[in-house]
């Protein structure tokens, strides 16, 4: 930029560059300069990108990170927490359900003090589910004995992150720090930002890392963790305690030092206008920062209004918050999460805490709950709320309690920007629920042998088929070309009668339920990736035990399919075995799109060795996904289940045989799993009209033999050799532009380990094949 | 050093400020990141750049923002475009899906519409009283130059904008595509400048004062009073009320029954649950299930169905409005 940027720039002793960047793209720079041992993560939107940029970054030898992508947010903890323990600089990010599944080992990170650093990106938790930015997964942080860093903009997330582990990795603290930002608000609007020229002096800044303990130095043996009983545990948490005490003194110092090398200030609490004002606003993150703007217009009407927000929430700068607002008439505490029955959010309880210890205070303390779920806040929101501010500065609030309203009528605690909805809006069905004998129209003949007990079915013409009613209506919003429907459209044509389906999360399921409206003609749940299985279980008992009690007839069949995909067996794994090990009368259907394609093409476990994906890059270092493909068919198998197969749209006739057989044995109280491959043009950057086409190269490669284990007996359906199909493994990789690499010269040591793994497999395969007793 | 160059008009909280309406795939979040940078690291503005965010996926309507001021203005607000001064409609289909995509347009602002019809025509279809309005065919600039329609489009919006410098646009796409996409480069350079050249610019004068209301903010229909408990929808399988039109991008299958053997293979492909399948008597006398045709309401245009089609009964063709009113058969109803 060739423009003056004078009285512009901060003015701090390190030269800095100025750019135009995410709060996510600002996360990852900061990690890429502090260079982190190891970042162990999971994707959830919308703090994936970080990993994502990060492991941009490492392909091209711009930082050495090792990314460690986990099968869940729970592991991903874990992974965290074990590379702590062995001496280095740890790096985690992740959102909502993810902070939430990674909960239970946070006190564990803390209360054996190994510090390390987490961006979360603030979302709203489930359910309903929602991705977009609240502060209700943050509130649960509070007490994980974590420090918490707050970050209103994206040059904060920047800062925030460099003096996290400068803090966090202080020899009187040494404690786990939390950066929390904004979901979209901050991590994805992008903004005109500064950041250190040199490495060098971010490196200087956060200094070396000293060990305490090691888990890997075996001359100096410890135990981390022991089993601590009640005489003790109390003082390793009043150690605690006193670590955040003495992070109360150690943040100041480094944020004063850090303001020398940046020329960014920032004081404990953020307090904007508030030394003359009568009024304020108290709120979290960027919201405050529009409140400002909110505080500038009404200040030009001559309204004494200020707003406050804190730049750290744990420690809890009380001391500064009585400081910034006890001289207030009124204060609205505006919060991004409810704590539900409490009458007010975490912060109106510490706020109102801090000013019960002031001495003679008589601030009006009033809360709203506002912008959950990513609601947009607009100044005159803001605007609105400072107005409320004023007019509660007369008088003291009523409680919460409904009805109760005195006085000025102002209620102490409400929720601000709800709407009642429309009385004339109809609830009433669009479509009829789909008649049982509409689904059974003699198409479809299943028999039993005698001796071997197996089954053996018999299905019209594919033509005949579409006389079956479709499950799934129309007018749902997946992307043109997908693949999950027509796998979905003929699976479901091999199930006859009435059916209530589970989807997990992923694309099928956000893309037929998009509130207020739902593609599915069937009852419908939704339950998150890591527990679909395990939910439908207790649907499917919770039917048997009602039939056993005669309060639902005995004769009603119901059949239960789970769906899951992207992914989502993967953090679903350990449910979905649980599930299959209890056997229970339910069927789950696995469209495996070879990624985590509803938040963005990251890798899941099923995706072939080298191919490139959103956190398995492409470059000089990395060289594509690092291990070999998933097997989830035979991990299902050697369950012992009565019925695994697999199977892909364009084998319709062979899919609707193995939707028939896995009904028939869900029927008689058998879990029955199938897989289906299903292609993702989007994320693959193949074809929309060739799905059908790469499904077959996939089959006929034999990547994804098309086989099923009934009763432990392997049958192959369909041998690409036999049939004279088998096409070389570069036919199916080079219709995808995303593997398409793997077929050239530099990748030839990749394609070769893949083609032996999968001719290993396959011969396995036929051997099972052959041999009733493998 | 050059000089700052000047905002041809803010609003009183000093914000230039841009909205683009698109669809999910025609990169509207790209343009207006390249957009926004051009801005801000190329000609020294303060600016912003976000877009509505939903899962990951394309053929769903999404909004990009923008908004620029001097630079020694500290940027706070996060929250929509309302009233832009520069409002850019990627797909003219948009007009008429019922969408609140003008909303908030006023006098002051230039109206920038990928469309292939004349100036007059997409005026009435805007609903424009006054103001300025540019017509540009990104798609078709896009086919010949074998670019993004993104690219066109920002040409057109840096010569509506009033205070783009080109170079700084051009130099952010480099930066932008040239990393990503380096073999596309030079065609989204050539469209670029097609776009920034061929747009039809027009200024009209009104005398209705455009009013200037809040546009209105989306406010579900269902709320705190009648929305069932829990989040249940109660009326599911309400999506085949949708019309996903909009989703398309330029192709749709085109059905010529005379040719079809009824064998099912395009209802089977289709992801989208298109085709509509009667009993009857097909063309050689025999009873069975019949192709009645395509209910394009629900039809992206994926082109799986003419691919999986053994004849020629499903054919590509550049979709025609006119043809798919006509064409269309009906699911709703026959469901049941």
């Amino acid at each position: 930029m060739n423009i003056d940027m004078t009285g512009i720039c901060s003015l701090g002793s390190a030269a800095q560059n100025m750019d135009f960047k995410s709060g996510n793209e600002m996360a990852s720079l900061a990690a890429r300069q502090i260079n982190y041992h190891l970042m162990g993560f999971y994707p959830i939107t919308p703090s994936t990108e970080i990993a994502e940029n990060i492991d941009e970054m490492y392909a091209q030898g711009l930082c050495e990170t090792r990314l460690i992508p986990a099968e869940g947010e729970h592991s991903a903890a874990g992974i965290c927490y074990g590379a702590s323990t062995a001496g280095g600089r740890v790096l985690n990010a992740t959102s909502a359900q993810g902070l939430l599944y990674a909960l239970e080992q946070l006190p564990v990170q803390s209360g054996t003090r190994f510090p390390m650093v987490m961006n979360i990106v603030t979302r709203a938790i489930n359910g309903p589910l929602n991705i977009r930015g609240d502060h209700s997964d943050l509130m649960f942080m509070l007490n994980t004995g974590w420090i918490i860093l707050l970050a209103r903009n994206q040059q904060a997330v920047y800062d925030m992150n460099i003096m996290a582990l400068r803090i966090g990795e202080h020899e009187k603290v040494r404690l786990p720090v939390a950066v929390a930002y904004d979901g979209f608000f901050t991590s994805h609007q992008k903004r005109r930002v500064e950041y250190f020229i040199s490495e060098a002096d971010v490196r200087a800044f956060i200094g070396p890392y000293r060990e305490m303990q090691s888990s890997v130095k075996p001359e100096q043996p410890v135990t981390i963790g022991p089993y601590m009983n009640d005489p003790d545990l109390i003082n390793n948490k009043y150690q605690l305690h006193l670590a955040m005490e003495a992070a109360r003194e150690v943040i100041p110092e480094v944020f004063a030092e850090f303001a020398v090398l940046s020329g960014r200030q920032y004081p404990l609490v953020d307090s904007y206008m508030t030394e003359d004002a009568e009024s304020g606003l108290f709120a979290l993150n960027s919201a405050a920062e529009i409140a400002k703007d909110a505080a500038d217009s009404l200040r030009r009407e001559r309204s004494a209004v200020g707003v406050v927000s804190p730049n750290v929430l744990r420690p809890f700068p009380a001391a500064e918050v009585q400081a910034a607002v006890g001289n207030l008439k009124s204060l609205v505490i505006a919060e991004r999460a409810d704590s539900y029955g409490g009458n007010g959010g975490c912060m109106t309880f510490e706020v109102k805490a801090a000013l019960h210890d002031l001495p003679g205070n008589s601030t009006r303390c009033v809360t709203r709950i506002y912008g959950l779920g990513g609601r947009d806040f607009y100044t005159d929101d803001a605007e609105n709320l400072l107005r409320l501010a004023i007019n509660a500065a007369g008088g003291k609030a009523t409680s919460g309690k409904a009805g109760s309203e005195v006085g000025d009528g102002i209620k102490a605690f409400d929720y601000y920007g709800v709407t009642p909805g429309d009385r004339n809006w109809s609830l009433e069905p669009v479509t009829r629920p789909i008649p049982a004998e509409k689904t059974r129209q003699a198409l479809i003949k299943i028999e039993q042998d005698p001796e071997t007990g197996r089954l053996s079915v018999r299905t019209s013409s594919v033509r005949a088929m579409t006389a079956l009613p479709k499950r799934i209506a129309p007018g749902h919003g997946a992307c043109p070309g997908c693949g999950i429907f027509p796998n979905l459209n003929q699976f479901f044509k091999g199930i006859e009668g009435e059916v209530v389906v589970l989807f997990q999360t992923g694309c099928g399921m956000v893309v037929t339920t998009a509130y207020p409206e739902s593609s599915h003609r069937v009852t419908y749940i939704h339950n998150l990736f890591q527990n679909g299985a395990a939910t439908l279980s207790g649907v499917v008992e919770m039917y048997r035990e009602r039939q056993r009690r005669g309060e639902i007839p005995a004769d009603r069949q119901l059949t239960f399919v789970m769906v899951s995909g992207d992914g989502g067996m993967d953090i679903g794994m350990g449910s979905a075995l649980g599930a299959a090990l209890r056997d229970h009368g339910m069927i789950i259907v696995e469209y495996d799109n070879q990624g985590y394609m509803n938040t963005g093409n990251q890798l899941s476990y099923t995706v072939p060795l080298g191919t490139k994906t959103t956190t398995s890059g492409v470059g000089p270092v990395e060289k594509g996904k690092s291990f070999h493909h998933k097997d989830t068919a035979q991990i299902m198998a050697a369950t012992n289940i009565k019925y695994v197969a697999t199977s892909v749209e364009g084998l319709s006739i062979d899919m609707v045989k193995k939707a028939a057989k896995a009904q028939w044995y869900a029927n008689r109280g058998h879990l029955a799993y199938i897989k289906l491959l299903s292609a993702c043009p989007l994320s693959w950057r193949s074809k929309e009209q060739l799905g059908t086409e790469v499904m077959r190269a996939a089959v006929d490669c034999n990547f994804f033999p098309i086989y099923e284990v009934e009763q432990g007996i392997t049958t192959i359906n369909y041998d690409p050799e036999s049939r004279k199909r088998r096409v070389p493994l570069s036919d199916w990789l080079g219709m995808m532009p995303r593997s398409r690499h793997l077929t050239g010269p530099d990748y030839r040591e990749q394609y070769d380990d893949l083609e032996a793994e999968i001719e290993r497999r396959w011969q396995r395969l036929k051997a099972q094949a052959e041999n009733e007793r493998l | 050093m050059t000089s700052l160059a000047k905002l041809p008009k803010t609003h009183g909280n000093g914000f230039f400020e841009v909205r683009m309406e698109s669809i999910g795939g025609l990169g509207a979040n790209v343009a207006g990141k390249i957009f926004a940078e051009a801005g801000v690291l190329g000609m020294g503005f303060n600016g912003v750049t976000f877009s509505s965010y939903g899962a990951e996926k394309k053929g769903t309507a999404v909004k990009t923002f923008a908004r620029f001021c001097d630079p020694r203005q500290e940027i706070r607000i996060a929250a929509p475009v309302e009233y832009p001064h520069l409002l850019v409609i990627f797909h003219d289909r948009l007009l008429q899906t019922g969408k609140a995509v003008t909303h908030g347009v006023t006098h002051d602002t230039t109206v920038v519409v990928n469309s292939r019809h004349p100036l007059d025509q997409v005026r009435e279809q805007v609903g424009l009283c006054g103001g300025g309005l540019g017509v540009v065919d990104a798609i078709g600039i896009a086919v010949e130059e074998k670019s993004r329609p993104n690219t066109v489009l920002l040409g057109a919006m840096t010569r509506a904008s009033g205070f783009m410098d080109p170079e700084a646009v051009r130099k952010a796409i480099a930066g932008t595509l040239g990393h990503k996409y380096p073999k596309m480069l030079e065609g989204n350079l050539r469209a670029f400048d097609r776009g920034y050249r061929e747009m039809q610019l027009e200024e009209y004068a009104c005398s209705i004062k455009h009013p200037k209301e809040p546009p209105p903010r989306f406010v579900s229909p269902l709320g705190y009073e009648n929305a069932p408990i829990g989040g249940a929808v109660v009326n599911p399988g309400n999506t085949i009320l949708r019309d996903l039109t909009p989703s398309r991008t330029g192709y749709i299958p085109q059905f010529f029954p005379e040719d079809c053997i009824n064998d099912g293979h395009c209802e089977y492909t289709c992801p989208d649950f298109c085709f509509t399948w009667e009993s009857g008597v097909d063309r050689k006398g025999k009873k069975g299930m019949v192709n009645k045709g395509i209910d394009y309401r629900y039809c992206k245009g994926c082109l799986r169905c003419v691919e999986a089609c053994p004849t020629t009964a499903l054919r590509t063709v550049i979709e025609d409005e006119e043809y798919v009113r006509e064409h269309t058969v009906p699911l709703l109803g026959r469901e049941e």
